[in-house]
C-alpha cells in the first residue's frame, strides 16, 4: 500500500503498508486502498500459519513476524533469509505460544518500518472447555478480560518519508541514522488530539469489567507509557506469560517490546494515558501521544 | 524472489568461529590467584563501511596497535587484580572499573595517568562482586566512546556455570558491547578542538566491529565483521546455553533483539532481577547501562516443521543503529546467531 496520513495540524505523510486483498483491500499493485497500520493477524495458538506475501514489481519487501521464532527461511529478514520481489512467498510457521506480537518489513528497515510497514499479530490462546463459551484469556490459564486495546505508539519523522524505497541501501547519507520525530501516533491515529477519541483506540468500558491493553512499542526510540492513575499489572511480554505478575503506573519500553496489562478500575471516570517518546541519547521527552480510558 | 549469498557466506564463518576460541574460557579454581595484565593507551585510525576514517583510541595489548574493545578479562571473587596501564598519549587519561550497581562507587581505579607515565591497580575482589563489568576512560565524560573501554568478568568463587550463586546455568559465555560513534566527537578529540556539545552517532559497533553483509568488503573476515568473529557470534547446538554480558560503552540506548530464542533476563545494570522473564528485546540503557542474559539455544518454537538448525540475527531494533554513515543498511550493531 502506498497512501498517506494526515495529522491533526493538517500535515500529512507518505506511508507504506501491507494490503489484506483477502478481505477486500485494495489492489495487488501496491497502490492505495490499505488500512495504517496494516491489518492484525489474528490466530490461534497451535495453529499452522500461512503469510503469503505478494510484492508487485520490483520492490524488494519481507514480513519478519517479530517475536515469532519460526525457521530461518520463514524469518522474513532481508539479506539473510529472502528477499521477496516481483512474486510471491508464503511464509510457514506455528502459533507456539500465545500473546502480542507484531509483524513488519525486515527490508532497510530503518526506512520501511518508520514508513509504516507494520501491524499487529495476536496470538489467542485455545479455548477452554471449561470455560463459558466467548471466554476470552491472554494466554492459556491467563486472566480473563472483556475489553481489549492494541495500542502501537509510533512515531513519526516527515523527513524520511519523502525517501524512496532502497534509499541508502547503495551507500550514501540519507539520513536513516539522525530520527527527529514530530508526530506521535497511536495505532496509526495522530496522538496530539485525535487518538482521545478515536474508535478503536479510546476505550470505553463499564465499572467491572477487566480491560487488557496490548501495548506495542512500534517506534525506534524509548517510550513511557503511564495509564492515567489507574494500576496496570503486567501479566506477560514479548509473548512469554511473567513468572509472577507484576503491579505498575508506567512502563518504560524499548523498541518493539510488548507488555499485556491488565488494567481493573476501581472508580468511574476519565483516564487520559500518556506515551512520552524519549530520545535515545538525552532521555528528553520528543513529544506525547494521548489517548482515554472511559469507565462508565 | 530473490535469494541472496548469504548462505554460502555463513558457511565460512561457522569454518572460522569452530576454530576460533573467542568465547570466555573459564575454569574455576578452588585457590584465588592473581589476574596480572598490561594496557597501552594508543590511538590510530580505522576505516568504516563508508569508507571514512574515524581516529579513535584504545587500551591496547601493545604500543602502535589499536584494540576495541580493550581485550576483556575474566575471573573470580577472591582473585586479585593486577593491572597496568601505560599511557602513550599526550593528555592524561585513567582506567576505572564501573561498579556493580549504578550507585556503587568505582570497583577500582588507576587514577589519573599522566602522559607518558604508567598506572596500577592491585585489588583483591571481595565476595558478592560477581557479575559483568565495564571498564573505561572517565577522565572526560565521552572518552569511551572514542574507544577507551572494555569487559571485566567476575565469576562467583568456584563455579563455572553460574553468574551469581544459584543463578539459572549456563555452558558458555562472552562479551557483547556496544559503541556508538560520532565521527565529529572523534575528530575534535584528534584535532584538539573545541568538544561539541550534543551527539550524532553514524556509526554503531558490537565488540567494535558493524556487520558486513553479503557482498560487502570484508564480509565473513572475523578481523573486520561483526557477523564473522566468534568473540560476538552466537554459535551452538541445542542445549549450548549461552551467558550474554551485554555492556553499553555508548552514547544512546538499544532495543537488543534475538531471533530464534527469547532470552532469560537475568540482570539489568548489576542488579538480579526478582524473576527471570523470557524476551526477545532487551532494554539496554544508556549511561553505562548493562545486561546479562542467557540464550538457551532451544529449537526454535515457531518452526514448522521443527528445526534444530539455521543461521538468524541479532540486531538491535532502534533501527538507526543499524546503518552507517546515514544509510547502508546492515552494517550496524548485529551479529550473527547459529544454529548448529
Amino acid at each position: 500500500m502506498n497512501g498517506s496520513m494526515r495529522f491533526d495540524d493538517g500535515n500529512s505523510v507518505a506511508i507504506w503498508g501491507f494490503t489484506d486483498t483477502a478481505a477486500g483491500q485494495g489492489q495487488m499493485d501496491g497502490m492505495g486502498g490499505g488500512s495504517f497500520p496494516s491489518p492484525a493477524i489474528r490466530v490461534t495458538e497451535g495453529q499452522i500459519v500461512h503469510t503469503a506475501l505478494t510484492v508487485p514489481m520490483m520492490f524488494m519487501h519481507t514480513i519478519h513476524h517479530h517475536g515469532i521464532e519460526p525457521s530461518w527461511q520463514n524469518d522474513g529478514v532481508g539479506h539473510i533469509s529472502w528477499d521477496v520481489t516481483g512474486g510471491t512467498y508464503t511464509y510457514q510457521w506455528k502459533a507456539a505460544h500465545a500473546g502480542t506480537y507484531f509483524y513488519h518489513c525486515h527490508v532497510n528497515t530503518p526506512l520501511h518500518a518508520e514508513m509504516g510497514m507494520y501491524g499487529a499479530l495476536i496470538i489467542d490462546p485455545k479455548p477452554n472447555p471449561n470455560d463459558p463459551p466467548g471466554t476470552k484469556r491472554a494466554f492459556a490459564g491467563g486472566p480473563i478480560y472483556d475489553v481489549e486495546a492494541i495500542w502501537a505508539c509510533d512515531e513519526i519523522d516527515p523527513a524520511l518519508h519523502t525517501l524512496q524505497w532502497a534509499a541508502g541501501t547503495c551507500g550514501g547519507d540519507v539520513g536513516l541514522n539522525n530520527f527527529h520525530p514530530k508526530y506521535f501516533i497511536i495505532t496509526g491515529v495522530d496522538g496530539a488530539n485525535s487518538a482521545l477519541t478515536a474508535p478503536g483506540i479510546a476505550v470505553n468500558m463499564t465499572l467491572g469489567q477487566t480491560l487488557l491493553v496490548r501495548y506495542i512499542c512500534a517506534g525506534f526510540f524509548p517510550q513511557k507509557i503511564t495509564f492515567g492513575g489507574l494500576t496496570a499489572t503486567i501479566v506477560s511480554s514479548d509473548g512469554r506469560p511473567l513468572p509472577s505478575a507484576v503491579n505498575v503506573t508506567s512502563i518504560e519500553a524499548a523498541s518493539a517490546e510488548r507488555y499485556d496489562c491488565i488494567i481493573k478500575p476501581t472508580k468511574t471516570g476519565t483516564y487520559t494515558v500518556n506515551i512520552q517518546f524519549l530520545h535515545w541519547i538525552t532521555g528528553a521527552v520528543l513529544g506525547t501521544a494521548k489517548t482515554r480510558i472511559n469507565v462508565s | 524472489m530473490e535469494r541472496r549469498s548469504f548462505i554460502k557466506m555463513g558457511g565460512a564463518s561457522i569454518a572460522s568461529a569452530v576454530l576460533g576460541s573467542g568465547l570466555l574460557s573459564w575454569v574455576p579454581r578452588s585457590e584465588a590467584a592473581t589476574i596480572s595484565k598490561t594496557y597501552y593507551i594508543t590511538d590510530g585510525t580505522l576505516t568504516m563501511p563508508d569508507g571514512v576514517a574515524v581516529y579513535f583510541q584504545s587500551f591496547s595489548d601493545a604500543t602502535g596497535t589499536l584494540t576495541i574493545p580493550g581485550s576483556s578479562i575474566i575471573c573470580q571473587e577472591g582473585d586479585t587484580l593486577s593491572i597496568t596501564v601505560v599511557n602513550k598519549l599526550t593528555k592524561t587519561h585513567n582506567f576505572v572499573i564501573a561498579g556493580l550497581l549504578p550507585t556503587d562507587p568505582p570497583l577500582a581505579s588507576t587514577g589519573n595517568i599522566a602522559s607518558g607515565a604508567t598506572g596500577k591497580i592491585t585489588y583483591t575482589i571481595p565476595t558478592g562482586k560477581a557479575g559483568s563489568y565495564l571498564f573505561y576512560d572517565n577522565v572526560t565524560s565521552y572518552n569511551r566512546f572514542l574507544g577507551l573501554h572494555g569487559g571485566l568478568a567476575i565469576m562467583p568463587s568456584g563455579k563455572s556455570n553460574q553468574l551469581y550463586s544459584g543463578s539459572p546455568t549456563f555452558v558458555k559465555q562472552l562479551f557483547w558491547i556496544f559503541n556508538d560513534i560520532d565521527p565529529n566527537l572523534n575528530s575534535a578529540v584528534q584535532r584538539n578542538a573545541t568538544i561539541p556539545t550534543s551527539f550524532t552517532p553514524r556509526y554503531f559497533t558490537i565488540n567494535g566491529q558493524t556487520s558486513l553483509p553479503p557482498g560487502a568488503v570484508g564480509n565473513g573476515d572475523p578481523t573486520k565483521d561483526a557477523m564473522a568473529n566468534p568473540k560476538t557470534v552466537l554459535q551452538g547446538s541445542i542445549g549450548n546455553r549461552t551467558l550474554i554480558r551485554m555492556l553499553n560503552a555508548g552514547m544512546a540506548s538499544h532495543a537488543v533483539h534475538t531471533h530464534a530464542n527469547h532470552m532469560e533476563w537475568l540482570t539489568d545494570r548489576g542488579a538480579k532481577r526478582p524473576t527471570v522473564w523470557k524476551k526477545d528485546i532487551l532494554y539496554l540503557r544508556n549511561n553505562l547501562g548493562k545486561i546479562d542474559s542467557i540464550f538457551p539455544f532451544e529449537a526454535p518454537p515457531d518452526s514448522y516443521p521443527p528445526t534444530t538448525t539455521g543461521h538468524f540475527p541479532m540486531h538491535l531494533h532502534d533501527e538507526m543503529s543499524q546503518t552507517a554513515g546515514g544509510g547502508l543498511y546492515l552494517f550496524g550493531a548485529m551479529t550473527e546467531i547459529i544454529f548448529v
